[in-house]
């Protein structure tokens, strides 16, 4: 009886446990408390709910300068669904989940879009569309929602800790010495390193077998392939690293523990790294979605949140003072040089790339 | 033992939750395991043991488990036996400080062991400017960081469940071994250790459990070195690979389980009464 008892313990704590490994998937209400109080939620008759599924950084921005200011002007109340880009897509995917707008980043959007998990979109009912970087406007297709927002991949260095400057892909190899971060193959900046690598090997082609063979030479130099920024930064305040390729916008983090630190967009061209908005199939609200994503790429939105320093803006119109512009991807001339992967064929060979990058490098 | 049959009806409700909500999926995922394209086949089994990097894998998950697994015990024993003699004062403060650990989330633990253990952290600071070493050593983003993350992570649990067992341990069976001539030590082998034995081994199958499937702490602090739990978690959730994640699932649950019968065996040899 004894043993029987410890066993179901165990195995018990085994489901336990392994749920525990994804512990903020639970949806939360970011909107409710906040506006149900509204008085015009009475006189113009019950909100429409619109659930709008996203990250859940910065959230109380969000709530502040984006859904407020749309729950009022369309008698709406926006619930809030928080979770990673896997999670939240999983759960689109299993059908459990009545999710009318859904940020994901590109390489996920992709998947959805193969399994046909989108609405497609009806640009008119966008107008705003017209004023954003052509870059964003359909990075995944006409028929399917614009990227919000586009930023950059490049590298952020600590001049102290390495010899002269960083200025290409390239300097990686040579500059740096064991005190590297790599961005984990499965982190949304691994297929633009294992690009990086390619283009490093030689050649305009992209060459796989190249690709690696030049990972595996920087392996030893690697720290660590990190899958959360939070793990860089903490990393690069503790001198732990010297630097590595990362994203712009968490570059004031970095600024805020090493006053000195450098960002760079190499020469070969920094990656755009894309944020999409779209409807989800089988939306009630589509076009009440359809206004939301509008509202998302408007000038007023853009603007605060580049300001903020929450997004970097596509918004043409959206101007920045030189100071308010640091850590933000900012700029046609920036834009334009911008090096975009094509995301059906990241999605086709990443099993692949995970694979050979767990046996050949370590990851 | 007689039970009236209207008592077992109590039972119900938990089982009928238990049934829906554990055994159903877990029989599902088992099953799904063994068919692949509608034929019934142990491929996806082969394919893991055949690899010579899963392999690997399995090995260093089953040695960080089985390192933090004894650490535990050798460090939670004295500290249970210590607690369960204290003053019911003392007790109780020394039972909250040891619990202490598990109210923190495991993020902001391994953030904060990744100050303390990094190349500038407290412990490589301290060695390097008392001139002990010259050059810091690398603890940070090796099994080493993982184990003493997961330690940190799973003594609180041993503790406790050794303490239930001391605090029941009746005394005078050591007091009658020590008028009879035992020395304290041969009445703590004869006597103490023996009646102890089950918190022993339920707590370290807690923490074996628990190391085997932990999965933030090995991610944050286990640099390069994968362990099954980071390996399953990239299959489900970045490659939607649900069928491989299924394989890895029903891997780790079979290994539980022979862990748990090897423990069991080990137990009753040393205490063939309990």
């Amino acid at each position: 009886m004894n043993k029987l008892m410890t066993t179901g313990l165990a195995l018990a704590l085994t489901s336990l446990l392994a749920a525990c490994g994804n512990n903020n998937t639970a949806a939360t209400n970011g909107a409710g408390t906040d506006n149900a109080a509204t008085p015009e939620a009475t006189s113009a008759g019950a909100p429409t709910e619109l659930v709008v599924s996203t990250w859940g950084f910065s959230e109380d921005f969000f709530k502040e300068a984006v859904y407020a200011p749309f729950e009022k002007e369309h008698n709406v109340k926006i619930v809030v669904e928080i979770g990673n880009n896997a999670e939240r897509l999983n759960k689109i995917r299993q059908g459990s989940s009545d999710v009318d707008v859904v940020y994901l980043s590109d390489y996920y959007a992709q998947q959805a879009i193969n399994e046909g998990l989108f609405e497609t979109i009806d640009r008119s009912n966008i107008p705003n569309i017209d004023k954003i970087y052509d870059i964003a406007k359909a990075p995944l297709g006409e028929e399917y929602g614009p990227a919000y927002t586009v930023g950059r991949l490049g590298i952020a260095y600590n001049p102290a800790l390495v010899d002269g400057e960083v200025g290409s892909w390239a300097d990686m190899w040579s500059k740096f010495d064991k005190n590297l971060a790599l961005p984990a193959i499965t982190a949304t900046a691994g297929p633009m390193i294992v690009d990086a690598a390619s283009l490093v090997s030689g050649g305009t082609e992209f060459n796989e077998d190249g690709a690696f063979t030049k990972l595996k030479e920087l392996d030893s130099n690697v720290v660590k392939y990190y899958s959360q920024t939070s793990e860089y930064v903490n990393m690069f305040g503790q001198e732990e690293i010297a630097g590595g390729p990362i994203m712009e916008m968490y570059f004031k983090d970095l600024q805020a523990a090493v006053p000195d630190a450098k960002f760079v967009a190499p020469s070969e061209g920094a990656y755009a790294v894309m944020n999409t908005v779209n409807v989800v199939k089988g939306s009630d609200n589509k076009e009440l979605a359809e206004e939301f994503i509008n509202w998302q790429l408007s000038q007023e939105v853009q603007e605060k949140s580049a300001k903020a320093k929450v997004d970097s803006p596509v918004n043409t119109e959206v101007v920045l003072t030189d100071e308010e512009a640091v850590g933000v991807t900012y700029g046609a001339e920036v834009i334009s040089k911008l090096r975009k992967l094509d995301m059906s064929f990241v999605n086709e060979h990443i099993s692949v790339w995970t694979d050979r990058f767990n046996r050949e490098i370590g990851g | 033992m007689r039970m009236n049959k209207r008592v077992l009806l109590l039972l119900l409700p938990g089982l009928l939750f238990l049934a829906a909500f554990m055994l159903v999926p877990i029989t599902l995922t088992i099953a799904s395991t063994f068919v692949q394209d509608g034929k019934l086949t142990l491929e996806g089994y082969l394919y893991f043991f055949r690899d010579g990097y899963f392999n690997r894998i399995l090995l260093t998950t089953l040695r960080v488990s089985v390192v933090t697994t004894l650490v535990c015990m050798v460090l939670g024993y004295p500290a249970a036996y210590y607690i369960s003699r204290a003053s019911a004062r003392k007790k109780s403060l020394l039972l909250a400080l040891s619990i202490f650990p598990l109210l923190t989330s495991p993020v902001v633990r391994s953030f904060s062991w990744m100050i303390i253990l990094g190349k500038k952290g407290l412990i490589n600071s301290f060695l390097v400017n008392t001139g002990l070493i010259a050059k810091p050593l690398d603890i940070l983003y090796t099994p080493t960081a993982m184990m003493i993350g997961l330690v940190h992570l799973f003594l609180p649990l041993i503790i406790i469940t050794l303490l239930g067992v001391m605090e029941n341990l009746d005394h005078e069976l050591v007091r009658a071994a020590r008028s009879l001539g035992a020395s304290p030590f041969a009445a703590f082998r004869k006597i103490t250790f023996p009646l102890t034995v089950p918190g022993l081994i339920i707590g370290g199958i807690l923490v074996f459990v628990g190391s085997l499937t932990a999965y933030t702490t090995p991610a944050l602090l286990g640099g390069k070195e994968r362990v099954v739990s980071t390996f399953l978690y990239q299959n489900a959730m970045t490659l939607n690979d649900w069928q491989a994640a299924s394989v890895i699932a029903v891997i780790m649950i079979v290994i539980t389980f022979v862990v748990v019968g090897l423990m069991n065996a080990w137990a009753n040899r040393l205490n063939p009464k309990g």
